[in-house]
């Protein structure tokens, strides 16, 4: 695949991730109900586990997701390396929260396993990348 | 550096952040301070008390017309069955709707773990989630007297529940306040003459309540005693 398919594909992936991130820290921060099919996004949302340190983790996923656009626009290596560390790094924390919703709150927040999804997306996109392009 | 080595450094370095940022929030979060425990129907049970007014023990508004009483033990298998299937009901049908306030009465006679777990419920009463833990503390009770109700589930269900300080919540379960609510409680079950439970007692608010006789454990049950009292 071109580097310019790769980028275009991680700069959409990254803003629809961006975009739910806002969506969930804007609703944090205002403290207001979420949409959710799946009834468990209040309880995720304001749970323990909600903040780090003080900060939104929906916040901490906005910084990733305008991080990983941010790298779709560079074309150096280091760049492209980057944009891998993000998603595998975002994923692996991801792993972890959907842990915490299944195995400790038993509540499912749909926002976030839609942003699990995109991660899911980006890994292979950001490695491709990073291996295939020069 | 060759392309294979960055990414590979690039892969560790990625796992690093991950695991970095998910041992930071099991720190913070008080989740290896005790090993977490699984915790059945939080999301359900959120839900269904989402926005009821609750006071002390009282769920529902303190003007509801009719008063319904449960006397139960957080240890008592049938009381659990009586939660799981007739109280999503009852208060979706009569509480969420201002018709009953629902009162819970504990009694603690199964043994330790029905007290630990009464007053851990009434600790989060001070903070206005009183239901939440005892519904959760139903849910997932587990086999009589065998040291079920553990710290560990305790901050579970207490972390499950939106807007509940946990430590609050532990740190008060042996406060006066409790140890009133407790015996108030004991109180109650021994002038009410209650041998049993679950037991039910419904009537007008502030006048004389009738023990009801369960003839289900769904909310058939106790629907027809909730709907006399209200017709009166």
């Amino acid at each position: 695949m071109s580097d310019r398919r790769l980028r275009v594909a991680i700069l959409v992936l990254s803003l629809l991730g961006a975009g739910i991130a806002a969506y969930l820290t804007a609703a944090h921060f205002a403290d207001a109900p979420l949409l959710c099919a799946t009834g468990g996004c209040e309880t995720v949302q304001r749970s323990r586990y909600a903040e780090l340190a003080g900060v939104p983790v929906a916040a901490l996923g906005l910084a990733g997701y305008v991080a990983i656009a941010a790298t779709a626009a560079a074309r150096a290596e280091l760049w492209r390396a980057a944009g891998f560390v993000f998603a595998l790094g975002g994923l692996a924390f991801a792993g972890y929260l959907v842990w915490v919703q299944v195995g400790v709150l038993d509540a499912i927040c749909q926002w976030c396993l839609s942003s699990d999804a995109i991660l899911v997306l980006l890994v292979p996109a950001t490695l491709l990348r990073l291996r295939e392009t020069r | 550096m060759s392309r294979k080595t960055l990414v590979a450094v690039s892969a560790v370095a990625a796992l690093a952040l991950g695991g970095g940022l998910a041992a930071a929030l099991a720190l913070t979060s008080g989740g290896t301070s005790t090993p977490a425990a699984t915790v059945t129907g939080a999301g359900r049970l959120t839900t269904l008390l989402d926005g009821i007014e609750q006071h002390g023990t009282v769920l529902g508004s303190p003007s509801a017309p009719v008063t319904l009483v449960e006397f139960a033990d957080p240890q008592c298998p049938y009381c659990a069955e009586w939660e799981a299937r007739a109280l999503p009901d009852v208060v979706t049908r009569y509480v969420r709707t201002g018709k009953v306030q629902l009162r819970f009465s504990g009694m603690t006679f199964v043994g330790a773990d029905s007290e630990t777990a009464f007053r851990t419920a009434l600790a989060a009463g001070e903070q206005g989630r009183f239901w939440n833990v005892l519904t959760l503390l139903f849910a997932n009770q587990g086999t009589e007297n065998t040291g079920w109700v553990t710290d560990a589930l305790l901050r579970s269900i207490g972390d499950s529940v939106p807007g509940l300080d946990t430590q609050k919540m532990l740190d008060a379960r042996n406060s006066a306040a409790v140890d009133r609510g407790l015996s108030a409680a004991a109180t109650l079950a021994q002038t009410a003459g209650i041998d049993s439970t679950p037991t039910f007692a419904v009537g007008k608010t502030g006048g004389t309540l009738q023990v009801v006789r369960l003839t289900s454990f769904d909310a058939s049950g106790i629907t027809p005693a909730l709907d006399a009292a209200l017709s009166q």
